[in-house]
């Protein structure tokens, strides 16, 4: 039972872990009407399709399926054995839509259509589970692309609309951006850590960032702290009960009682105790308390701290 | 013949040490050599000095780099890179951490779970050296990495470093380690000078028992509240708190020793021995790593200082019969337990029956976990 457990669990695991490798793969760019951009080994203008590993390890993505028609989701598979067919982290991949699968991996069956939406998906190995699609604009004119904003990335305003995409040209945006096309590489181009960057302007003596940063670790403590104060006084019930329940009281209406037992009272009890049985053997009958002074100490005492390993 | 001989000889003295060396790889080889006296001699930090100092002689040994040995540490594919890939990429301390968990009992921090808020004050160390870092003309991600030296913690300063500026992480790490070996000649003053006689016999009631489920309870508990606030420390503290829970399950005996002995020990062989070679003359003897040392220095200051004033602050607070005593405020610098070892003697030499050494390990293995959160911090802000 333990073992059919166990390869449940473990094949459970093996399943969401290559679903979510899978997942992060994205369509990124594509180029319908390719007349000046780039060209492909054979110096041909062909449609191209961007791929993008959004994953942050590599991704294995051959026996995936890229089609333009959702009645046909195996119209080309992704062969394997080529080794680029893994993407590495952050990275992509571009395939030709030239329908000449025999010039090589990355040329592919697909067609694209200039001046109508062309749908374009990608299916998994098992041609039914749907990993990424996108609709290509029929707007879209010679040499521009329909890029993602940022890389591999859903955008989503506040009226629930997906606005991840845009027309790329090499020209300008709107707002004087640049608006490169970018294939095989990202869509935002970085010139440097915006975040360094952004301290750096913002925050030049560095007071901002120590206020929030020790608040943050002082929070982090904090919480600890108390979760560990309220347990502490959980476990304290917890064995006061169990004690009590040795000693055949009740827990609840004698927890008073337990208090008195410090060891302190218990050696007085014991005392009196050996006094009034006179339980002495013979000695001088002077009881003297000093104070011994010695260099060892369990409180000094390694074995008691950092080296002693708990058994059962 | 003897025209063959004569150039092959030639070339065989222009790839020696002899014909290579500048007075940096002597200087290097210098520090090197002081490093390994400091440790023999001196027993400051053996096990990390020997490693380092011998490190930074393997690494300043003078060769003609353009003759593709393939024997640098820079060099990709020869065997020092290979070592020096845990120190770049950032996976050996992770791998520390889990010894560190493993050896370390948290009970004195689970008895006095208030003690944590020492470890927390101590960390301002390195946001105070950031500042500092700051005026001194660094970028925020430089002065980041260079201001975690003041967590006391050379994995955590290794780990920040390799991701914020991997170009100084050299400096740093052995900024880090010499400082946590001369914690003992820190420290004290620091402590004597802010506290009173008074404070410093003050006699703290011994902590209660921990039961074995709360310290089960404490790694679990502990890596979930602390990565849910700080993801970005996800490597060191998940590592840390893994390697208590295989400590203090009781039916992982052998696991936990291993990641407190074997373990620990190859990976600090590694680390100390790779960190030390990476300091080589071209890259360390600049201006840049004087200001490291500099800064590292206040860093240790600032640190104790905020960790024993926090300790006053907390006991104006504090009813009489539960007054901390402020010589374990050093203590939440982390370098365990080096720093709670410090408080311990300091307080035996004011009042000879006045041990402090588990009340400070509380402070201590908190600080271990401050400064864990504190790297996790900056690298979230700045990475």
């Amino acid at each position: 039972m333990k073992k059919t457990l166990l390869l449940a669990l473990v094949a459970i695991i093996g399943l969401v872990a290559n679903a979510q490798g899978r997942s992060a793969l994205k369509i990124n760019e594509v180029m319908v009407s390719n007349n000046s951009s780039i060209v492909d080994e054979y110096g041909d203008h062909n449609a191209w399709i961007e791929l993008f590993n959004s994953a942050y390890g590599p991704l294995e993505i051959s026996s995936v399926y890229l089609t333009t028609d959702p009645n046909q989701p195996k119209m080309y598979p992704v062969p394997l054995g080529d080794v680029n067919t893994k993407i590495p982290k952050r990275q992509h991949v571009i395939f030709w839509a030239d329908n000449q699968p025999d010039k090589g991996t990355f040329h592919t069956t697909l067609q694209l259509v200039p001046g109508q939406d062309n749908w374009i998906g990608i299916y998994d190995a098992n041609g039914i589970t749907l990993i990424d699609e996108v609709v290509v604009p029929a707007s879209l004119t010679d040499d521009q692309t329909w890029a993602r904003k940022t890389d591999g990335k859903t955008i989503v305003d506040a009226n629930g609309n997906d606005i991840s995409w845009e027309v790329r040209d090499n020209g300008a945006k709107a707002d004087g951006t640049p608006s490169y096309i970018t294939p095989s590489s990202n869509n935002i181009i970085k010139d440097g850590n915006h975040k360094v960057q952004y301290f750096h302007e913002r925050d030049k003596n560095g007071f901002a960032l120590t206020v929030m940063a020790m608040c943050i670790v002082f929070s982090a403590l904090l919480v600890l702290c108390i979760c560990f104060m309220i347990i502490s006084k959980i476990f304290a019930k917890v064995v006061l009960s169990r004690k009590l329940r040795a000693h055949g009281l009740d827990p609840i209406a004698d927890t008073d009682a337990a208090e008195h037992d410090s060891g302190e009272e218990i050696a007085a009890i014991a005392m009196a105790l050996a006094e009034h049985l006179d339980a002495h053997d013979t000695e001088s009958t002077v009881l003297t308390i000093n104070k011994v002074k010695r260099a060892y100490s369990p409180w000094s005492s390694k074995i008691y701290s950092l080296r002693e390993l708990p058994r059962r | 013949m003897s025209e063959f001989f004569m150039n092959n000889l030639t070339e065989f003295w222009h790839l020696t040490g002899f014909y290579n060396a500048t007075w940096q790889h002597l200087v290097m080889l210098a520090v090197g050599l002081f490093f390994i006296y400091l440790a023999i001699k001196k027993n400051f930090e053996p096990m990390l000095l020997v490693p380092i100092g011998f490190g930074i002689l393997i690494g300043n040994i003078p060769f003609n780099a353009e003759a593709g040995l393939e024997i640098g540490i820079y060099e990709e594919g020869s065997v020092l890179n290979i070592l020096y890939n845990g120190v770049s990429a950032g996976w050996y301390p992770p791998l520390i951490f889990l010894g560190i968990g493993a050896m370390t009992d948290f009970s004195a921090l689970i008895a006095n779970p208030k003690l944590m808020l020492i470890g927390a004050a101590a960390q301002f160390g390195i946001f105070g050296a950031y500042m500092v870092s700051l005026l001194l003309g660094f970028m925020p991600d430089q002065a980041g990495a260079i201001a975690i030296i003041g967590g006391a913690d050379g994995p955590t300063a290794i780990f920040l470093s390799s991701k914020l500026a991997p170009n100084l992480m050299g400096a740093i790490a052995v900024s880090a380690y010499s400082y946590m070996a001369l914690v003992p000649v820190i420290q004290p003053p620091i402590m004597r000078l802010f506290t009173t006689k008074k404070e410093r016999v003050i006699k703290m009631k011994p902590a209660r028992a921990v039961s074995q489920s709360e310290k089960i309870i404490f790694p679990i508990v502990g890596m979930l509240l602390t990565c849910f606030v700080v993801p970005s420390g996800l490597p060191l503290l998940g590592m840390l708190f893994f390697g208590n829970l295989l400590r203090e399950c009781g039916v992982c005996t052998r696991l936990a020793k291993t990641a407190s002995n074997a373990l620990t020990d190859i990976v600090t062989i590694l680390l100390g021995m790779t960190v030390g070679a990476s300091t080589q003359a071209s890259s360390f003897l600049t201006k840049e790593t004087i200001f490291i040392f500099f800064l590292g220095f206040m860093a240790f200051i600032i640190a104790s200082t905020s960790g024993v004033l926090f300790v006053k602050l907390f006991n104006l607070f504090l009813p009489k019969s539960k007054k901390i005593n402020p010589l374990i405020g050093n203590a939440g610098v982390s370098a365990v337990p080096m720093s709670a070892r410090i408080s311990n003697n300091l307080g035996l030499e004011y009042d000879p029956g006045n041990y402090l050494l588990m009340h400070a390990m509380g402070p201590n293995v908190a600080g271990v976990i401050g400064s864990a959160v504190a790297a996790g911090v900056l690298l979230g802000f700045l990475a």
